[in-house]
């Protein structure tokens, strides 16, 4: 019997190859999609993060900063008295990340004759530990390797081993140049592993650093295993209770640490932690997703329906004979089955091409920076498999048995009777109705959430951030701190700090002599990137509180910088030697602030000073130039400005600073041209993250441009099923009301008065699912937007845009069947069957 | 005979429906020739397929024949364009059909108002009293908010006749009006258009039952697809074709 049943479901299907097609490819694209999301959010956000143990690791650090969209690193201090008093954490430990440069000119391995910059983590001794993984040759750290005094050693990761040290194991106890520094090698991690994100080798941190006896500035990152049975949500209430506890003894110094609303040390899941700008877009795309998964449900519960409508006299006939209902739904559900299951198994294979492209569009964002997290590498793993499983079944449930009930409860004997009178009664055209209004509520958020990040990402990318990219190359210096220590708080850091400060104004000059260059600019982040903005007070016009005070983004620059970026200069002077003296502290301010705080154009020598919650600075600044106006940070960034200030670096001595170079010739010369530049200087500054200016300014939003592209994607996806779903839906509603419309003409409705009918009832339609879309949609967008900045036009574009587009295809899903419909004889309307 | 002419309603001259099915052509009615005067009632009648119905949609103007004309009130009416004959059957044609066809969103009253509705040359106070009026007629005033599933078939088809008859069409054409009702509902419909014929109406009716075509003043007979017989009924003598 099964066998027969079988049979029938599959010549029904092969009766009919173009709805069976489009169902099962409906269903594919709904659940591939689904599936490729799950994995995609399970890996980045949600699945916990094990390591080689059983426990969770968590992350615990300091409210996210949204001002500078920087993670908030914490005292050790506090934390170390936080576990000793709540005894909520099995084992906790510390890290911070940085750049250090490997190798140099004297390296015995050749491919570390041009020092390599490497990520690196400081962390504490016990990492592996907790992590539970063991070098893979040589040993891990040990209590030893964190006193004052100890050798420098370090752990390489196993691509860095593979890289630079050709595999050698005997690489373990060589001697290796960190940051100039002489270090040891003392181990070789396995392969895959760079904890705590994209460490390629490892250095220990300080004792004193670790374990402080008293609150300090240090600043590090922590992590920790909870105790079995304590979940972040109870250990966020414990720490809750020792933030409010820590708040009362700071002393004033460190008072900074605690914000507004009492946070500080805050507990989360590890992931979670490494993307809290995303975060929010991250929901968001789940959201979308789901919406696409329901739009795929509905399309293919109506196209089942319309099945289900067309065979419903062969279903009243069969009920007439006696087949028992049970073995018709039964029968039905067979459809249901096949549909979905090859729908399914499409949607593994649509899934896993899309992992892989994912995971080669992670490659290259990462291409750069190698900052890649290690866990952002894709697949689908046993849940995923799971789930799809489960919506398999889901869908068949939804997709096959409903409509089967339905076709069911209909009035056979009515059917029988009349061909057609039975087929849509009151029920039905209401769930029509419904189904279509859902169709263009859905649609509608996707597409007004997918177009707004998507021409946010293209707006933010053709912004013009004030300065000129064409042509130029930008680069990372990085000043060994050894090399060129400064003694603070010393009578040597003046000159300890100029005689830094030169290294980069050499290299600016040795550049500018290259035939290859017309200019370089030196700059702490260049325009276009380098967001984050504090408060400043005009002397003699101080806001009562600090936050009333107008805020700017603050650069490091060397000297001229403004010419090989195109910028000019509108009042005042140049950086020169007048500001390299002691004590003498002058700044160059952009033309919107003077434009907006000195309109009379009496900037220059005017006085301003850095203040924020724990008071003004100390040091006024004087205003000596007036420079173009830029825009520092992406145009989609909350954090980013466009009023700007800008510091002589002479008496500031930065470590690291951003190069631009306006070259002439080709790109590959100039790359060549600077690195040489800068090893005339001093072979020892490092030259990194050689990239175009436009490329710079992409690299910020690269990952959200990224998730556009995934946005793209399920916008498409909505767009076709949208599209087809409210064609197919309309369809078959009009299609149902096929006998109506004869009778309407029959007693001598105009053809033109039918359209109407149609077009109004399109009209109703559109107007609450619009509504309903845009509220959902907007509400959806606020949530993702406190991290992101959306601009005029994106809400232009989305909000009437997409309305438009869904407002023509409801409109041409109602003409162009009612039109056909109205083609037929009304004698033939009202004998349709 | 000019009095004949002037009363003539509908004039058949060799009328011609064929349908098309892949290569198979075949022939609805062929040669049909026949006239109604103002006032008559004539039933068709014939056995299943043989065109009675097609004949019913071409006087009714739902479909088109393929060749011969067709006369309405002296006017040519064989090649209208969609507007022209949806304006005719609007104001000249009343339907009633075999299945109701009764739009069941709509009340009864509103089902009766919806011909009137499309009309421009009736204000709402006029429909309004129009739509009372076929209610009365038909005796279904007390159910005008109804919606026709809360009727029975009979109360149906007496919907059915008054929202016919409520524009005051030149003619009445009936599609096997009792077709889908019992013998006491039928008998009820029947009388009603016994009732409506006595005050004047023109009515043609397609049926197969014997009883019903013998209300009717004459009798047309087809069989595939020709006229075979139209006769007076009962006491009228058959003319033969």
């Amino acid at each position: 019997m099964v066998s027969i049943e079988l049979k029938y479901s599959i010549r029904m299907l092969l009766k009919k190859p173009l709805f069976t097609v489009l169902t099962m490819l409906i269903v594919a694209i709904g659940l591939g999609l689904t599936i490729y999301s799950f994995s995609l959010l399970n890996s980045l956000v949600f699945k916990p993060l094990y390591l080689n143990n059983d426990k969770e690791i968590v992350a615990i650090e300091g409210q996210f900063d949204q001002n500078h969209l920087f993670r908030t690193p914490i005292d050790p201090y506090h934390l170390n008295l936080a576990a000793n008093q709540l005894g909520i954490f099995e084992k906790h430990g510390y890290y911070t990340e940085g750049t250090t440069f490997i190798g140099g000119s004297d390296s015995k391995h050749p491919a570390l004759f041009y020092a390599q910059k490497m990520n690196s983590a400081y962390i504490s001794w016990n990492m592996f530990d907790i992590a539970s993984v063991k070098p893979f040759i040589g040993r891990a750290f040990q209590q030893s390797d964190y006193v004052d005094g100890a050798e420098p050693v370090v752990i390489l990761s196993y691509n860095a081993w593979a890289t630079y040290f050709d595999s050698d194991s005997s690489v373990i106890g060589n001697q290796l140049s960190l940051d100039a520094i002489p270090g040891r090698i003392v181990g070789v991690m396995p392969e895959g592993f760079s904890f705590p994100d994209s460490a390629q080798i490892w250095q220990p941190l300080n004792e004193n650093q670790i374990n402080p006896t008293q609150a300090s500035y240090t600043g590090l990152f922590a992590f920790a295993q909870l105790k079995d049975g304590i979940s972040i949500k109870q250990a966020q209430i414990a720490l809750d209770g020792i933030n409010k506890e820590i708040a009362s003894t700071l002393e004033e110094d460190f008072s900074w640490r605690i914000r507004g609303n009492g946070d500080y040390l805050l507990v989360m899941p590890y992931k979670q932690a490494s993307i809290k700008q995303y975060y929010n877009i991250f929901i968001a795309l789940f959201v979308v997703v789901f919406l696409i998964l329901l739009l795929a449900c509905i399309n293919v519960s109506n196209l089942l329906l319309a099945r289900v409508n067309e065979r419903i006299k062969e279903v009243a006939i069969r009920v007439a004979l006696g087949i028992p209902r049970k073995k018709l739904i039964i029968q039905m559900l067979w459809e249901s089955v096949f549909i979905c299951a090859i729908g399914g198994g499409l949607a593994l294979l649509f899934a896993a091409y899309g992992i892989e492209i994912t995971n080669n569009m992670f490659d290259q964002t990462f291409a750069v920076n190698n900052q890649k997290p290690f866990w952002w590498t894709l697949a689908i793993d046993n849940t995923a498999i799971g789930i799809l499983i489960t919506s398999v079944v889901a869908m068949i449930l939804v997709t096959g048995l409903v409509p089967a009930i339905k076709a069911m409860n209909n009035d056979f004997n009515a059917v029988i009777k009349d061909g057609t009178r039975g087929a849509l009664g009151k029920k039905a055209a209401q769930t029509g109705k419904i189904l279509v209004i859902s169709e263009i509520v859905l649609s509608c958020v996707v597409l007004v959430m997918a177009t707004i990040l998507l021409s946010t990402g293209y707006f933010a990318s053709k912004a013009d951030y004030g300065v000129k990219t064409e042509n130029r190359l930008t680069a990372q210096l990085q000043v060994s701190p050894d090399k060129y220590p400064i003694r603070r708080n010393t009578e040597d850091q003046y000159q300890d700090t100029l005689k830094r400060a030169l290294v980069y104004t050499n290299i600016k000059a040795s550049v500018e002599n290259m035939p290859n260059f017309t200019a370089a600019a030196i700059m702490s982040q260049l325009p276009g990137t380098g967001e984050g903005t504090s408060y400043f007070e005009i002397e003699g016009r101080a806001a009562a509180v600090y936050n009333e005070n107008p805020y700017s983004n603050n650069e490091i620059v060397v000297g001229r910088s403004w010419d090989a970026l195109g910028m000019k200069l509108l009042q005042g002077r140049h950086f020169d030697h007048r500001d390299i003296e002691e004590g003498v502290y002058n700044l160059m301010i952009n033309e919107s602030i003077a434009r907006d705080f000195f309109p009379d154009g009496d900037a220059v020598g005017q006085r301003i000073r850095r203040v924020g919650r724990d008071g003004a600075s100390n040091t006024w600044n004087t205003i000596v130039g007036v420079v173009s106006d830029t825009y520092h940070g992406s145009t989609m960034r909350s954090s980013s400005a466009s009023y700007n200030s800008y510091h002589p670096h002479d008496n500031i001595g930065p470590m690291r600073m951003y190069i631009a170079v306006h070259y002439t010739g080709n790109e590959a010369d100039a790359i060549n041209a600077l690195k040489q530049a800068v090893a005339d200087i001093d072979p020892a500054v490092g030259v990194y993250h050689v990239q175009s200016y436009e490329n710079l300014i992409e690299q910020p939003m690269k990952l959200l441009l990224s998730v556009s592209k995934i946005f793209l994607f399920c916008g498409v996806v909505a767009l076709v099923l949208a599209a087809s779903g409210i064609y197919a839906m309309a369809a078959n509603n009009i299609l149902q009301r096929t006998q109506e419309i004869g009778i309407r003409r029959a007693i001598g409705a105009p053809d033109r008065k039918i359209m109407s009918m149609f077009i109004k009832q399109a009209s109703m339609h559109l107007t609450i699912g619009l509504a309903l879309g845009i509220v959902l949609a907007v509400a959806l967008i606020s949530y993702m937007s406190n991290s992101l900045i959306i601009n005029p036009e994106s809400y232009g574009i989305a909000l009437v845009g997409i309305p438009g587009l869904i407002i023509l295809m409801v409109l041409i899903a109602t003409y162009v069947p009612t039109k056909s419909v109205l083609k037929l004889e009304p004698s033939d309307a009202l004998h349709y069957d | 005979m000019q009095q004949q002419q002037n009363d003539t309603l509908v004039t058949l001259e060799s009328l011609e429906k064929v349908f098309y099915t892949d290569d198979v052509e075949t022939h609805a009615l062929s040669n049909i020739n026949i006239t109604i005067t103002k006032g008559e009632y004539i039933s068709i009648s014939g056995p299943s397929g043989c065109g009675k119905s097609t004949l019913l949609s071409i006087l009714g103007l739902l479909d088109t024949p393929t060749g011969g004309t067709y006369k309405l009130s002296s006017h040519d009416v064989t090649s209208l364009d969609k507007d022209q004959r949806a304006h005719i059957r609007n104001g000249k044609i009343g339907f009633i059909f075999q299945a109701f066809n009764l739009i069941s969103d709509l009340t009864v009253a509103e089902n009766v108002e919806l011909p009137l509705s499309y009309r421009t040359d009736i204000s709402k106070s006029e429909r309004q009293q129009m739509v009372k009026d076929a209610l009365t007629q038909v005796d279904m005033q007390h159910r005008a908010n109804h919606f026709p599933a809360q009727l029975s078939g009979g109360q149906q088809q007496r919907v059915a006749v008054a929202r016919a008859i409520a524009g005051k069409p030149d003619i009445l054409l009936a599609d096997e009006p009792t077709g889908n009702l019992d013998s006491k509902n039928a008998n009820a419909v029947m009388e009603l258009l016994d009732k409506l014929h006595a005050n004047g109406a023109t009515i043609c009716m397609v049926t197969h039952d014997p009883r019903s075509a013998s209300r009717a003043d004459r009798i047309i007979e087809i069989f595939d697809g020709k006229v075979v017989a139209d006769r007076a009924s009962e006491s009228t003598n058959a003319i033969a074709v």
